[in-house]
């Protein structure tokens, strides 16, 4: 039984990290544009499709593949930005049928391309690792190791940078940002970019550890935004400690618990805690 | 202003003569199926074969019956799934483009859905699909227009009681049965919780929500429980992950499936010790031995301009390409294409030999000859022919 | 034969307005953005028709439990969000989680619901008409009649609320929240008032919904549905009591209208949805309002 707790902590830990990634693309856009990009999800799924596309049908090895198909996610979130996100910046709603709109866009086109049979790529990384009686997959190790690595580099990135203190500045207060010298389109092309980016890679990793679907973003957006709240938005290390939490609460409810309710779980904690503490564990109070 | 009213209802008076007239030689074929969304695979290769079909009829001039040539006209709309574009469909395909003919549906949702409006029209039309729900229906008063065109997993002739029969046989005496939380997967719960228990081997039952990619929990529940397989369900979507999922880490390495494909078990053969699948055709093996299939997947080739699924081409035993030829063949042998319940008759009363060999029992369930496929570490398949009498 | 079908988008199109009407009245007018809209859809058709068939009561009598119990519901939500003073993105979320969190209990509690199997309903609605006595609503002309009165009824309600006190309220609400509260409004009464109004009117959709569909499954409860009320209400007209209704019709009729293969159309909708934002951010309704208002200027 410790075993089982065990092996379901770290690997509820792992799931959640890719619930992270998406939440740091999440709190990143909405934390600093005000921008509501609910379609995040397919911008993930891109990512994934490509590096299907260019690993199976073009031939790259797998790690190679990761970088353009980050990039095709990047350009496209480019792309939806200038064409339609920057226009509904402090606007929740309309980003919200922007983004319906574009979900129903990009799931359409691949399915036409792709059709619904589910597609695999070859096993990167296959075999597991055994720890005492806990035996986790190799490759989602990496996987786990790669996104804490991003999500760490981006909070330097960002608390280092001039870039991103402006991004800060602009999150506060965008006018008196402008004053100061800031190019906010520019700042929020970089975010848009930057996000999609990061989601793209999300499908990348994905790719290397579960089948792919037209359809796999909408989870990982709804988990996304449920970490990003969790861990407050705004957040950056906030956005992986609460998609950490967020695979764990769900896996280790579901060892006790029916699996059947395995969505409930995180659910009512997400509930409880806005309730208490608004801003998420991570958050702001302001 | 009255004159012109004279002229427009003259004119569309002939339009609608010229129309009807245009379409009296055309016999149209409706189709139901989730071409898209989340269980599309049950619904898209019906949608390809029967596609395929009509075209090569077409192309060979049609059919003649009582003397007058016809030609198809298949109208196929994509339900996503959904009941509510289901029953709108219906009733369009029945009401606005007078199709007698309804394919499909293969999801029990939808069927569901659609049952009561389609029963209104008892004896006019005639639906023939392979939705486990069907079973339900068939063969019961005032459900004469519904036929079922899948095998049935349970009674004497059925793939599921021999599979577990097999099972039994082989001394297996712990199953884990992982199933998706819907319609499907309740059905399934149905029949085989209690098929198991007949047999004496003992079962266990987990849900996983539809949308689940990641299975560790439950499969790391399951292997605490050491079963001799597992018993996944039913769409290759999660089958794909299941069978990596549970053999990746060793746990568990003996699956046993009556729905899905072989294809897991192939990508995931030297992980696995066992793979034993229901599957209506080995589109591989059944290329090399019969030219029916071979003719089949080079036509399938020339049309869609694609590789040949085989993965999915077992799922065309149900409302696909057969079904188009087999319609025709009894609307020849009952004379008439304006019949429903005649033709009904003359399918009832016939066998059709096809890429399967086709016919109805006595209540309209389909029995064809399937295949049992049994794969081993590394890649070794052995296949069991069944042809149910 | 043909008029059937088109009765039919009719019919789709006054049950969706019932929903999408009520739902503005909570987000158009109020301003609160809520995604527990489905969650009484679907709720109420599983009360009605367990009633009628449990219960053996009419199916009006069976509507007005599953009404008290949608707004009960509502009420305990909505304390919970209001009390807490959660903000629109927040408010959402949370709706969204309990809408989750019903739909799961729905598809487990396969005793009482029958779970992800659904319900199948093969009972009518009666009424008693005037000089035939009790008549059964078959066929798609008498449904296309009482959904209409429906959604009839739905309006006429909404109408009045809006006009009175209440609504005034929850104009100042949506305005600008803390300023309302300065001028003495109480703003949780009020939200909450607007909240349990607009999802215990939506709760006879569901019933309706599900006697005319012969369906009753745990999809109701999908968050496909939240988003599909959301976009027929902004491509209609948020703020409006027509625009909804003008949204639902659109996209109701719009996949049976387009022949196009199934993916296309998706596509279209999709496209229409963006370009509403893009070119009609006040929906179709807002849109010809302004542009009347500007001509007569």
């Amino acid at each position: 039984m410790l075993s089982l707790v065990a092996g379901q902590v770290l690997n509820g830990a792992i799931v959640g990290s890719m619930y992270g990634i998406i939440a740091l693309g999440i709190t990143l856009t909405f934390g600093i544009t005000g921008i509501v990009n609910f379609a995040l999800g397919e911008f993930m799924m891109i990512g994934a499709y490509a590096t299907f596309a260019l690993a199976e049908r073009g031939g790259l090895p797998y790690p190679v593949a990761v970088v353009p198909a980050a990039l095709i996610a990047a350009v496209a979130g480019y792309v939806c930005n200038k064409a339609f996100f920057r226009f509904t910046r402090g606007n929740l709603v309309n980003g919200l049928l922007v983004s319906i709109g574009l979900i129903s866009v990009f799931e359409s086109a691949v399915l036409w391309y792709w059709s619904a049979t589910p597609i695999e790529m070859h096993y990167v990384l296959p075999g597991a690792l055994r720890l005492g009686d806990v035996s986790l997959p190799k490759m989602k190790l990496l996987v786990f190791a790669v996104i804490v690595v991003v999500i760490a580099l981006t909070y330097v990135a960002l608390a280092g940078t001039w870039l991103g203190r402006a991004s800060f500045a602009y999150a506060q207060n965008a006018e008196a940002a402008t004053l100061m010298g800031v190019h906010t389109e520019r700042l929020v092309t970089a975010v848009m970019l930057y996000s999609t980016g990061l989601a793209g890679l999300g499908g990348a990793l994905y790719a290397s550890l579960y089948s792919l679907e037209p359809s796999l973003g909408g989870v990982y957006v709804l988990k996304g935004m449920e970490a990003a709240i969790l861990g407050g938005i705004g957040s950056l290390m906030g956005s992986l400690w609460g998609g950490v939490i967020l695979g764990v609460i769900e896996a280790v409810g579901s060892i006790f618990l029916p699996t059947a309710f395995r969505d409930a779980y995180g659910l009512a904690v997400l509930v409880a805690i806005l309730l208490f503490r608004p801003a998420g564990l991570f958050g702001d109070e302001s | 202003m009255k004159r012109t009213d004279v002229i427009v209802a003259s004119l569309l008076a002939v339009a609608l003569a010229v129309v009807s007239a245009e379409a009296q030689n055309v016999v149209k074929i409706g189709q139901v199926e989730a071409q898209t969304g989340a269980n599309a695979i049950y619904g898209w290769m019906s949608s390809q074969g029967t596609a395929l079909a009509v075209d090569e009829i077409n192309k060979a001039g049609g059919f003649s019956v009582g003397g007058k040539t016809y030609t198809l006209q298949l109208i196929a709309l994509d339900t996503r799934g959904e009941p509510k574009e289901a029953s709108v469909q219906l009733k369009r395909l029945i009401e606005v483009d007078g199709a007698k003919y309804i394919f499909g549906p293969f999801l029990s949702n939808v069927f569901l859905a659609i049952r009561p409006y389609a029963a209104e029209f008892n004896g006019k039309i005639l639906m023939w699909g392979g939705a486990t729900r069907i079973h339900d229906y068939v063969g019961t008063p005032g459900h004469e227009f519904l036929m079922r065109t899948w095998n049935w997993d349970a009674g004497p002739n059925g793939f599921g009681e021999l599979m577990v029969d097999d099972l039994a046989k082989h001394g297996v005496k712990k199953i884990a049965l992982l199933y998706q939380n819907d319609q499907g997967g309740k059905v399934m719960e149905d029949i085989y919780v209690a098929m198991f228990k007949r047999k004496g081997i003992e079962a266990r039952l987990d849900y996983f929500e539809p949308g689940t990619k990641d299975f560790s929990t439950v499969l790391a529940k399951i292997a605490a429980w050491k079963p001799d397989y597992l018993f996944p369900g039913y769409a290759d979507s999660y089958i794909y992950d299941i069978v990596r999922q549970a053999t990746e880490t060793g746990q568990l390495t003996k699956f046993f499936l009556v729905r899905g494909s072989l294809g897991p078990g192939l990508k995931n053969k030297d992980a696995l010790d066992e793979y034993v699948v229901y599957v209506p055709k080995y589109f591989e093996e059944a290329e090399k031995k019969d030219p029916k299939v071979q003719k089949f997947v080079k036509a399938y080739r020339d049309f869609y301009k694609r590789d040949f699924p085989y993965d999915q081409a077992p799922l065309c035993s149900s409302s696909c390409y057969d079904h188009v030829y087999m319609l025709v063949e009894a609307m020849k042998k009952a004379g008439t294409v304006d019949d429903p319940a005649a033709v009904k008759r003359a399918l009832m009363s016939m066998t059709y030999e096809g890429l399967w060999r086709l016919r109805f029992d006595d209540k309209g369930e389909e029995v064809f000859n399937f295949d049992v496929v049994r794969l081993k570490k590394g890649g070794a398949i052995e296949v069991n022919h069944i042809n149910p009498k | 034969m043909r008029s059937d079908f088109v009765l039919t988008i009719f019919i789709y199109t006054f049950l969706s307005g019932i929903l999408t009407v009520t739902f503005d009245l909570i987000f158009g007018f109020t301003g609160q953005l809520s995604m527990f809209h489905p969650a009484v859809f679907g709720l109420s058709a599983y009360v009605t028709h367990l009633l009628v068939l449990h219960v053996r009561l009419p199916f009006w009598l069976a509507t007005l439990p599953a009404a008290a119990a949608a707004a009960a519901l509502a009420v305990v939500v909505g304390s919970i969000c209001f009390k807490f003073r959660l903000k629109t993105f927040y408010f959402a979320v949370v709706t969204l989680a309990f809408a989750e969190m019903l739909r799961l209990i729905i598809v487990n509690w396969n005793s009482v619901t029958n779970g992800t199997l659904g319900l199948v309903v093969s009972g009518k609605p009666t009424i008693w008409w005037p000089g035939t006595g009790i008549v059964a609503i078959r066929g798609p002309v008498a449904w296309y009649y009482l959904t209409l009165a429906a959604l009839g009824a739905t309006v006429f309600i909404c109408a009045r609320v809006l006009a009175s006190w209440m609504g005034r309220a929850f104009g100042a609400i949506r305005l600008n929240e803390d300023l309302a509260r300065t001028l003495g409004i109480n703003v949780f009464r009020y939200k909450l008032v607007s909240f349990a109004i607009g999802n215990a009117l939506a709760s006879f959709a569901g019933g309706l919904y599900g006697y005319y569909t012969g369906y009753i499954d745990p999809g109701y409860l999908g968050i496909n549905q939240s988003m599909e009320v959301l976009a027929m209400v902004l491509l209609g007209g948020q703020g409006t009591l027509t625009g909804p209704i003008v949204g639902a019709f659109v996209l109701t009729a719009l996949p049976h209208v387009i022949d196009l293969r199934a993916e296309a159309r998706a596509i279209l909708y999709g496209a229409i949805l963006i370009f509403t934002i893009l070119v009609m951010p006040r929906g179709v309704v807002g849109t010809l309002r302004a542009w009347r208002v500007r001509r007569a200027a």
